[in-house]
């Protein structure tokens, strides 16, 4: 069909009509039209046709959606039937690819602060089981270039922000780097006590997230602290116990908030 | 690819999605129940949608899916009448336009077409589907959607010029 030397079929003349014709034919279309008085007025009819067919039904687009036809309704409704508490909603979301915090699902308010943060609490913690595991190569910059860290992390985030100093509570910076989540890009900086425990905390602009107070957000070996301040997510992981957790949870938050 | 932007896509859809059904139903509650099923469907399949997939295909494909066996499962039933308020619902929005007569006479004709053609022009000529797209919804091959795509076009102009011809012969009589 892309061979300008082919006889014009039909197809052709709906493919001009349409913008679907390789740039290739252009020309032989044309010059078949001027050729051609009788088609040329038929295929004239046919765009006229497809111009007011396109103007006549352009207003049924516009019409406002009916509150039954509305995404986030559905999605709500689908997760009522199921019947699960939020914590195992947040991870039907998670297994589904619908793991948004920010963008979405929190447009409108529509979901319950609690799975915010447990869904925020969860891209921490996977993230901290996934970095402080790595002996080697816990972070992409280390302590000596925090600033480099500090700017590289603000970039791509869009939103200013440094590695808290932990020293107080006998955690030394070893370093961060920037994480993944399906919400986009988060900071992760990480720590270390005397005895190689290690610590981290996880910030994530969440857009239009409501504020919500330090929680304890407990999984299978590790346990958090998270909050969401001024539409940014915080949460601090560790094998730690709780009230020390928050005690740290705290310092971060005076820090940065 | 994150979760949140598919949902974004979806519902961006949704204004394109009632207007072809409203257009293939001819009547805009069956065409909210179509969409409505369409998208609980998609929210089923999203899990296993290919990410690099166009959204707009994939979900008129869906509804595409839905249409088809809510016709076999219809023709169970004797035909009822179709209420064939497209035009109505698509012109009373724009009471004062001048060109209502011509575009009424343009739906009308385009509701007479067959399902097949009438599907084919809506997703080229209205929605902008290319024709691969329009396969893939239709689950045709290419050709087919050009041939449908040739007829129909041909069958609607023919259809409207009658329908502009004939109050002028009436008058002559």
């Amino acid at each position: 069909m892309s061979d300008p030397a082919l006889p014009i079929a039909e197809e052709d003349l709906h493919a001009w009509i349409d913008g679907q014709l390789e740039p290739g034919r252009q020309e032989a279309v044309l010059r078949y039209l001027q050729e051609q008085p009788d088609v040329a007025r038929r295929v004239d009819a046919w765009r006229d046709q497809r111009d007011a067919l396109r103007a006549a039904l352009a207003a049924m687009a516009t019409d406002p959606v009916p509150p039954r036809l509305k995404l986030d309704r559905l999605i709500q409704q689908r997760l009522e039937q199921r019947r699960l508490p939020w914590r195992a909603a947040a991870s039907v979301l998670l297994a589904f690819g619908l793991g948004g915090v920010g963008g979405w699902f929190l447009r409108g308010g529509q979901v319950p602060p609690e799975a915010t943060i447990t869904l925020l609490a969860q891209q921490a913690v996977a993230n901290h089981v996934v970095y402080t595991a790595d002996r080697r190569r816990p972070t992409e910059l280390g302590a000596q270039q925090r600033d480099d860290l500090a700017r590289w992390v603000s970039n791509r985030l869009n939103h200013q922000v440094a590695p808290p100093d932990l020293s107080t509570d006998g955690y030394s910076y070893i370093g961060g780097r920037l994480a993944a989540t399906p919400d986009g890009p988060a900071g992760l900086f990480m720590y270390d006590d005397p005895q190689g425990v290690r610590l981290t905390v996880f910030v994530l602009p969440l857009n239009a997230a409501a504020s919500m107070p330090i929680q304890h957000v407990d999984f299978a070996h590790v346990d958090g602290c998270a909050w969401i301040d001024n539409g940014v997510g915080y949460t601090v992981v560790g094998k730690l116990p709780p009230p020390e957790l928050r005690r740290i949870a705290e310092l971060v938050r005076r820090q940065l908030g | 690819m994150t979760g949140s932007g598919v949902l974004t896509r979806i519902e961006a859809c949704i204004p394109a999605l009632r207007r072809y059904a409203a257009a293939l139903l001819r009547n805009r509650d069956d065409a909210d129940d179509l969409v409505h099923d369409c998208l609980v469907r998609a929210l089923d399949k999203l899990h296993t949608r290919r990410d690099d997939a166009d959204v707009r295909a994939w979900l008129f494909a869906i509804m595409h899916n839905l249409f088809i066996s809510q016709l076999r499962r219809a023709k169970a039933r004797p035909a009822g009448e179709s209420l064939d308020e497209t035009h109505e619902a698509a012109l009373s929005m724009r009471p004062d336009q001048e060109n209502a007569l011509q575009w009424r006479d343009l739906i009308r004709g385009l509701n007479a077409l067959p399902v097949e053609q009438r599907s084919v022009i809506l997703l080229v000529s209205v929605e902008d589907l290319s024709y691969a797209d329009a396969a893939t919804v239709l689950g045709v091959p290419i050709g087919t959607v050009m041939s449908r795509l040739a007829r129909g076009r041909e069958r609607l102009r023919q259809l409207t010029d009658e329908e502009a011809v004939r109050p002028v012969l009436r008058r002559v009589k």
